[in-house]
């Protein structure tokens, strides 16, 4: 008897500190985010969560983003303003899901400095953190392809899921203000974006620098919203003409758009970069100095076979190195199409 | 008083923070720019400042009663139009508006309506090394351009260096184009159901048919005519109907077309191996050709934009499929019919036949039904050793030549009868 429920105790036991681990250790990245996203939809009232769901297939809601406030291109789904806290957190648990620690974090920058240009201009309606919009177009799912929405002025994430792949494709990440102050400390959403940029421009010679460097100006995104399905032929240094550090130092700096998405999905992607290298294009238009921790007024683009990332420094504000827009794109896999389609 | 002065505040501060949002005193004119073979279209999208917008407005809406109305969308996009100027080869091209979409006023205001207009011009027909300019002009005192070029979707077009102005008003755009005839030329060549059926249909044309079998070598002359005669019954049959899917007066389904060009391969490969339908095979030929023809247009459909275009695209390209027809011929009977003479051309024939047999069955469980096709790789892989096939064709000939002359020399010496 007594050894019986010794042995009892000990199986309890030895259940009790494996079972967490063995839990852990068997989630995928999806099935996570398709927990949380599902822990998500169980906070909502049925009335929000008709309007947080659209079909998989809507084109519509897929290309309902953009660069601007909200005002001007109204996102459809629920904003964060008319969340509880309790759903709120929800959100913002599925986006960490969905992402890596360094893209939550730059998202979450993004979002803050949304509220921080809503303080400088007198509390203005149109900007804030309360602007963010979240939808789900079709049913979070380990196996059949979903996707996760969140945007708002200056962000748009289009996180297309299809079993274990985690395509960011489309998305626009922007700052305005692109350099402020929380806590004491200065945030830069979007600092090496322009950093690394310059570290690579810095390390080409003459004549790669001649041919990186356009002789005319880029004022604006070229595939910006509503350009998708779009592909423009490519310009500058190609990456065949660049070193190894150099190559490496572009894949660098790709990563700060590709490793938004998390880990497992950003290393997929990256293998797809690396072997399309050759065929990449690193494009630059504007000044090639900047000063010392700000970002740059000029333009870049980085183009391959499955790539367009577009970096454009924007004059509104009277400071263009305080207003940057950017987009990322896979002509071939916007929106996860080479995966749905078939 | 003070009141108003506070309404009149909050006013201001909202307009000034409202255009603070977006590009304030520049007018953004993205052009993108597609060069097809006798199409350029471009594709201009404009997005007003709210600070230009009185100076846009003031070109838009001419009556000023706030309102821009189709009259007046169609009036500015002539104007857009004549401050644009393309070339193709230092020729001046017509545009013509093939699409046009106002944003609502309201939005223009925010700054953010984007206009778009679509134009089209036709490019002479022209070969080689070509060179556009593109040139925008349109409010340059408040203008902000770009101009792309986009990846072309045919492949026979490839773009080569750009040039721009530094503030992109003018664009200059190197482009080559690979001429018709060497399209035709490569989609034979790369074709290989249309090969594969024309290479089977005159595998038994050497012979006389006897009945349910083939029988012995039908002599040169004959052979000759037939074969003649097979191979212009099958270019009579695809130029009718290339032409005419080209035109536009007959359009088939192309999953249709695709199995009954596998099944025309079988049924030439049946053919072969026991006459099914003995002298009745230039027939035969050209009704088969009407369906490759259809195969053919699917390459060309889109081209010819207007009837000059459409004739010059359809000689073309049909002439290069000739072209490479007859020199498939020309490397290729010579040794047919050397074979042809001889017993061993039995069982080569025979072996071809249902070698081709078994790839036309793989292509019509592909195409008819969506099976997996085990045989396709090995069917391409062959194809792309073509010179190699040619080769082995003509040693097989040679050797047996060869042995049948070695053969009848040493007869007189061999007294075995």
């Amino acid at each position: 008897m007594m050894r019986q429920a010794m042995r009892g105790l000990l199986l309890a036991s030895l259940a009790m500190l494996c079972a967490p681990r063995a839990a852990v250790q068997a989630q995928s990245p999806t099935a996570r985010i398709v927990r949380d996203a599902n822990a998500f939809l169980a906070t909502l009232q049925p009335a929000q969560k008709q309007r947080v769901l659209f079909a998989f297939d809507d084109d519509k809601q897929r290309a309902r983003w953009s660069n601007l406030p909200t005002r001007f291109v109204a996102r459809a789904g629920l904003s964060m303003g008319e969340l509880t806290p309790a759903q709120r957190t929800a959100v913002m648990t599925m986006l960490a899901s969905a992402l890596s620690p360094r893209g939550f974090e730059k998202v979450q920058q993004i979002v803050e400095g949304d509220e921080v240009l809503k303080k400088q201009e007198h509390d203005n309606p149109m900007f804030g953190k309360d602007l963010f919009y979240v939808s789900i177009l079709g049913a979070p799912s380990e196996t059949a392809p979903w996707m996760l929405q969140f945007g708002g002025h200056h962000l748009a994430l289009n996180i297309t899921i299809v079993g274990a792949h985690g395509v960011l494709t489309p998305s626009l990440t922007a700052a305005q203000p692109a350099r402020y102050e929380e806590n004491g400390k200065i945030v830069r959403p979007l600092g090496a974006e322009s950093d690394k940029a310059f570290a690579l421009l810095n390390s080409l010679d003459s004549a790669q620098r001649a041919q990186a460097i356009l002789n005319y100006r880029v004022a604006d995104l070229v595939l910006g919203p509503g350009q998708d399905g779009k592909t423009i032929q490519p310009e500058g240094l190609k990456a065949t003409a660049m070193n190894a550090k150099q190559r490496a130092m572009l894949l660098d700096l790709i990563a700060e758009w590709s490793g938004i998405v998390h880990e497992s999905a950003a290393a997929a992607r990256m293998a797809e970069l690396r072997a399309g290298l050759d065929d990449t294009w690193f494009a630059w238009s504007g000044s090639t100095t900047h000063a010392e921790g700000r970002s740059g007024t000029a333009y870049y683009r980085i183009q391959g076979p499955a790539l367009v990332i577009e970096y454009a420094p924007q004059p509104l504000g009277g400071d263009p190195t305080n207003h940057i827009h950017t987009i990322y794109r896979d002509p071939t896999n916007d929106y996860g199409r080479k995966l749905t389609s078939k | 008083m003070k009141r108003v002065l506070a309404a009149t505040v909050v006013l201001l501060l909202g307009a000034t923070t409202s255009a603070d949002a977006h590009q304030l005193d520049e007018y953004v004119q993205a052009s993108k720019i597609a060069v097809a073979r006798d199409l350029v279209r471009v594709e201009l999208r404009l997005t007003p400042g709210v600070r230009v917008l009185p100076r846009v407005l003031g070109v838009i809406d001419t009556d000023r009663d706030g309102v821009i109305a189709p009259a007046e969308q169609r009036a500015y996009a002539d104007r857009v139009r004549s401050d644009l100027t393309l070339a193709v080869d230092g020729r001046p091209l017509t545009l013509r508006l093939v699409a046009l979409a106002f944003p609502d006023l309201a939005d223009m205001q925010e700054g953010l309506g984007e206009i778009r207009m679509d134009f089209e011009a036709v490019v002479p027909a022209g070969r080689g090394d070509r060179r556009l300019t593109f040139e925008n002009h349109h409010l340059g005192d408040v203008a902000v351009y770009l101009a792309n070029a986009l990846v072309p979707e045919d492949s026979a077009i490839h773009l080569g260096a750009q040039r721009r102005s530094w503030e992109q008003s003018s664009f200059v755009l190197d482009y080559s184009q690979t001429s018709m005839v060497r399209l035709g030329m490569r989609h034979i060549a790369e074709g290989t159901d249309h090969l594969l059926f024309l290479l089977v249909l005159l595998l038994p044309a050497p012979l006389v048919a006897a009945g349910r079998r083939w029988d012995g070598y039908a002599g040169a002359r004959r052979s000759t005519t037939r074969l003649l005669r097979i191979v212009s019954a099958f270019t009579v049959g695809h130029s009718l109907t290339l032409a005419a899917a080209a035109g536009g007066w007959v359009r088939a389904p192309s999953g249709v077309v695709e199995v009954l060009i596998a099944i025309s391969i079988l049924v030439s490969a049946v053919h072969a191996i026991r006459p099914v339908f003995p002298g009745r095979e230039a027939l035969v030929a050209a009704g088969f050709g009407l369906v490759h023809g259809c195969a053919f247009a699917t390459t060309i459909v889109g081209y010819g934009i207007d009837p000059w275009h459409t004739v010059l695209t359809v000689l073309g390209f049909n002439v290069g499929i000739e072209l490479m027809q007859v020199a498939i011929l020309v490397v290729t009977v010579p040794w047919l019919l050397s074979l042809a003479r001889r017993p061993v051309y039995a069982p080569l024939r025979v072996a071809g036949a249902a070698a081709a047999s078994v790839a036309a069955l793989g292509w019509i469980g592909e195409r008819a039904f969506g099976l997996a096709n085990p045989v396709g790789p090995v069917v391409d892989a062959a194809a792309s050793h073509g010179p190699l096939l040619v080769a082995a064709l003509a040693s097989v000939a040679l050797l047996v030549e060869s042995r049948v002359r070695f053969v009848s020399r040493i007869q007189p010496f061999v007294t075995r009868r």
